[in-house]
């Protein structure tokens, strides 16, 4: 029988809030609801939604790094335990959505790259890897030796890409990867993840605001709202036929570059 | 730029003045003008002259060799203190960290106990116990200190597990011991610093009122907390008495601290101005 | 006299310039875009401004602000401005907050510093100011810690820190990355609301070549620290002058005629 990769399997999570955090009698805030979802090898699914409705949350809890309120997470048919998987690490990597947050502000930029290389056991020249993963983002092999507060938002950014391709997982879950990157740079890493994706079978798990990226590099599509999925199928359905009105509205508010001459 | 000159200034005041410290350990051992101990009845309360350059107490000793020689006594409080304060706090407040809910929670209880008991019961016990010394009191400052920092550490290291950056190394699947020593420590470092640094106020300080409640260095050895104490009641007889040790003092504490501050201030990479 | 003049501006760490002699006007209620490659020196030339560079970079040039020579000036009389005549949205809006502090104080803090508002009426102030740039439950937020907001509700907090005293010039760096589009244009129209009803002056920094189209009159366009090109946003899309602004403009044409291709948008 052909086993899902990783699946989500009625998962919700309910943040719970300190008394005195929640307007009148409300202790609650239900991030996710009871989501389903289930990601087979070489899939690339989009994510995008509503600020807010829950997709940062889904996204950790696909990685074990949060403990369900309740469902539950298979990845090859075992259950994520929070905090207990070493054998998940080595396949999945993650993009944080906040990159500054997400460097160690005390270490170089190649210490945090190193990093994975060190804990996965990757059998390779680490040096000669992380070198290699500065020119396939676009960074110049001298920032090696800075710290993070020393670069600019997206040279952040590059190096949180970075950190996550130098293990060359076999599946890569990206939260607003190319926010903070001009156009042309972001062309640079669309195509790099493409290449991933195509030659090695990358499985792509693609956050983001930006319908286009998500056109561009993914052939399935989940639409969010209030913790919940409102609409999901094929990309190129979806957004030529959006069938849920909230679908409709992401689509029709897309700001238009001018028009040239 | 403004702060790092700031961070500079600190730093080269308080290293001047731990300097002046450490001199007078190493002069202590090659030449003391007097032997402190050598009671010469004819000057009793002595004033500035050619022969006591600071004068001499009660019992005719003169107070710039007393000076001298008590700086041993203080430095080694310090590095004691700080050692026992510091190894102690700093594991412990790392492990209620990282330690499970269950666990964490009579952890924390057995700190606030340790917190709330007083270091001079501690010291009454351990005088009673091996009789008042130095080393008494020592530990005692350092165990009551200790639960200071382990709280300290605790509250800062949990804030630094709770970062993004923690839960991007779990997700690179390193263990908690790689966590603690790669991350935990580094950004911990400026906050240990600073604890280090009021241990050594705090222990000297209270090295001198145990040695004047007879729980510390027990007399003839000459501590500058016991000399202070001493004069407290001849303080209007003769003032300078009580002026003398109390600049060193002043001068210890004030450079542990000054130094403290500036190693923070001008190795922290990241130390920037805040917004308002 | 212009409500803002940057002339010849030079940012260097060590011998490395990341702003190298730029130098632009802005009048009083006009805006305008600075947009180009990453790493170009746009967040440190808003950061120039607001008097919050780090303390290992050199600066010259100068740059007056309502007649205020601005480089050289002390932290102390810089703090006066910031928050108050001059608000910033962050670029990443987790490190411009407080993490151990509720967000209503963070709010309300430069409404207590600069307007001597009482703590009551800048967290009333706060609530209104949430529930403008558009955040749910607005309650919720303000007893909030940041790690417990999603990136886009904490991108819109900053949003309303920046606004809060209704500053004569609002410099927003990247202030829409983390909002999904219907919510982005909610807070665009909020800035230009804003801006237009207060008659303040706008520099608007993003990758967005749509967005800045939108929102500014001008453009500049950066690349290695320096200003390429400066046009208006008309000139700027019909005809890019600087080799670095058509390769830009072109890219953003194929993204968005790419994806008007899937049928997207019609
Ligand atoms: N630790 C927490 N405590 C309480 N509420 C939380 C916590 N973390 C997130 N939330 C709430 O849960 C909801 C979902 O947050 P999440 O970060 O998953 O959103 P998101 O879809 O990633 O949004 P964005 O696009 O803005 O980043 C939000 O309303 C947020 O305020
Ligand atoms: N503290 C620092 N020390 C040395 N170089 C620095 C430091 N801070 C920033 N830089 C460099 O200055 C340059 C300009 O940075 P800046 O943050 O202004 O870029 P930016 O245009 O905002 O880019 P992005 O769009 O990626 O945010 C970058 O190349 C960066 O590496
Ligand atoms: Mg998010
Ligand atoms: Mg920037």
């Amino acid at each position: 029988m052909n086993q899902p990769l990783l699946e989500a399997i009625n998962l919700s999570r309910t943040y719970k809030l300190a008394k005195g955090s929640a307007g009148k009698g409300k202790a609650f805030r239900h991030a996710l609801v009871e989501m389903n979802l289930s990601i087979n090898t070489g899939d690339r699914i989009g994510i995008v939604g509503e600020s807010g409705s829950g997709k940062t949350t889904l996204v950790r809890l696909l990685l074990g790094l949060d403990t369900p309120t309740s469902g539950s997470v298979e990845f090859k048919g075992q259950t994520l335990i929070s905090g207990k998987m070493p054998w998940l690490r080595k396949d999945v990597q993650i993009v944080f959505q906040d990159p500054r947050s997400s460097l160690d502000p005390r270490m170089k930029i190649s210490e945090i790259i190193r990093e994975p290389l060190v804990c996965l056991g990757i059998d390779e020249d680490h040096d000669a890897r992380i070198d290699e993963v500065l020119d396939s983002v676009g960074l110049e092999r001298a920032m090696r030796d800075r710290y993070p507060h020393e670069l600019s938002g997206g040279q952040r950014q590059r190096v949180a890409i970075a950190r996550a391709l130098a293990p060359r997982p076999g599946v890569l879950i990206a939260d607003e990867p190319v926010s903070a990157l001009d156009v042309l740079v972001r062309d640079q890493i669309l195509e790099l993840i493409a290449q991933l994706t195509d030659k090695l079978g990358l499985t792509l798990i693609l956050v983001s605001h930006d319908l286009s990226v998500i056109a561009r590099l993914c052939n399935r599509v989940i639409v969010m709202k209030d913790g919940a999925v409102v609409e999901s199928g094929n990309t190129r359905e979806v957004f030529d036929r959006p069938a849920h009105e909230f679908t409709r509205a992401l689509i029709g508010a897309i700001p238009r570059l001018p028009e040239s001459l | 730029m403004k702060k790092a000159m700031k961070g500079n200034i600190s730093l080269i005041t308080g290293s001047v003045m731990v300097a002046i410290t450490f001199s007078l350990l190493i002069l202590s051992f090659i030449w003391t003008p007097h032997d402190p101990l050598e009671v010469t009845p004819d000057d009793s309360f002595a004033g500035i002259s050619s022969k006591h350059f600071l004068g001499a107490d009660k019992l005719g000793r003169d107070i710039l060799s007393q000076i001298i020689v008590g700086s041993r006594v203080t430095l080694l409080v310090a590095a004691l203190a700080v050692t026992i304060a510091m190894t102690l706090g700093v594991s412990a407040g790392i492990t209620i960290a990282v330690a499970s809910r269950k666990l964490q929670a009579p952890m924390v209880y057995a700190v606030n106990i340790a917190l709330a008991f007083p270091a001079a019961l501690l010291a009454i016990i351990l005088a009673a116990v091996y009789g008042a010394s130095t080393l008494t009191a020592v530990s005692a400052i350092g165990l009551a200190t200790a639960a200071a920092v382990a709280q300290v550490t605790r509250r800062t290291a949990y804030g630094i597990l709770a970062s993004d950056y923690v839960l991007a190394a779990h997700a690179c699947g390193a263990s908690t011991w790689r966590i603690i020593r790669k991350h935990v420590m580094p950004n911990l470092r400026a906050s240990l610093l600073i604890q280090a640094s009021a241990v050594v106020s705090v222990s000297v300080l209270a090295e001198s009122s145990l040695s004047y409640l007879g729980l510390g260095t027990p007399p003839p050895a000459p501590s500058w907390g016991r000399m202070l104490a001493g004069s407290q009641q001849y303080i209007f007889v003769n003032p300078l008495l009580a002026i003398w040790p109390g600049i060193a003092i002043v001068i210890v504490v004030l450079g542990f601290n000054l130094v403290g501050d500036g190693v923070r201030e001008v190795f922290d990479p990241t130390l920037r101005r805040s917004d308002s | 006299m212009s409500l803002l003049e940057v002339n010849n501006l030079t940012i260097a760490f060590g011998d490395k310039k990341v702003v190298d002699s730029i130098s632009f006007t802005l009048e009083k209620g006009s805006r305008i875009g600075l947009i180009g490659e990453s790493g170009s020196g746009k967040s440190m030339t808003s950061l120039a401004i607001m008097g919050l560079l780090p303390d290992t970079a050199t600066v010259s040039g100068s740059i007056t602000f309502e007649g205020q020579e601005l480089i050289g000036l002390s932290d102390r009389e810089h703090s006066h401005l910031r928050g108050n005549r001059m608000g910033m949205v962050f670029q990443e809006p987790l490190t411009a907050l407080n993490p151990l502090m509720r967000i209503g104080k963070q709010i309300a803090g430069p409404l207590m510093i600069h307007k001597g508002a009482s703590l009551k009426d800048a967290l009333g102030s706060a609530l209104e100011l949430c529930t403008k740039v558009g955040l749910p439950d607005p309650d919720r937020v303000l007893r909030a810690y940041p790690h417990q907001l999603s990136g886009g509700q904490r991108q819109r907090i900053g949003l309303a820190i920046a606004l809060a005293c209704e500053p004569a010039l609002l410099i927003a760096d990247e202030p829409t990355t983390a909002l999904d589009v219907t919510v982005q244009r909610e807070v665009l129209n909020l800035i230009n609301t804003l801006v237009d009803q207060e008659g303040s002056s706008l520099v608007f920094v993003t990758h967005d070549l749509p967005v800045v189209s939108i929102m500014t009159e001008n453009i500049a366009v950066m690349q290695l620290g320096q200003i390429v090109e400066n046009a208006t946003v008309a000139s700027l899309f019909q005809a890019p002058k600087h080799e670095y602004s058509q390769r830009l403009i072109n890219a953003a044409r194929v993204a968005e005629d790419a994806f008007s291709g899937t049928g997207g948008i019609k």
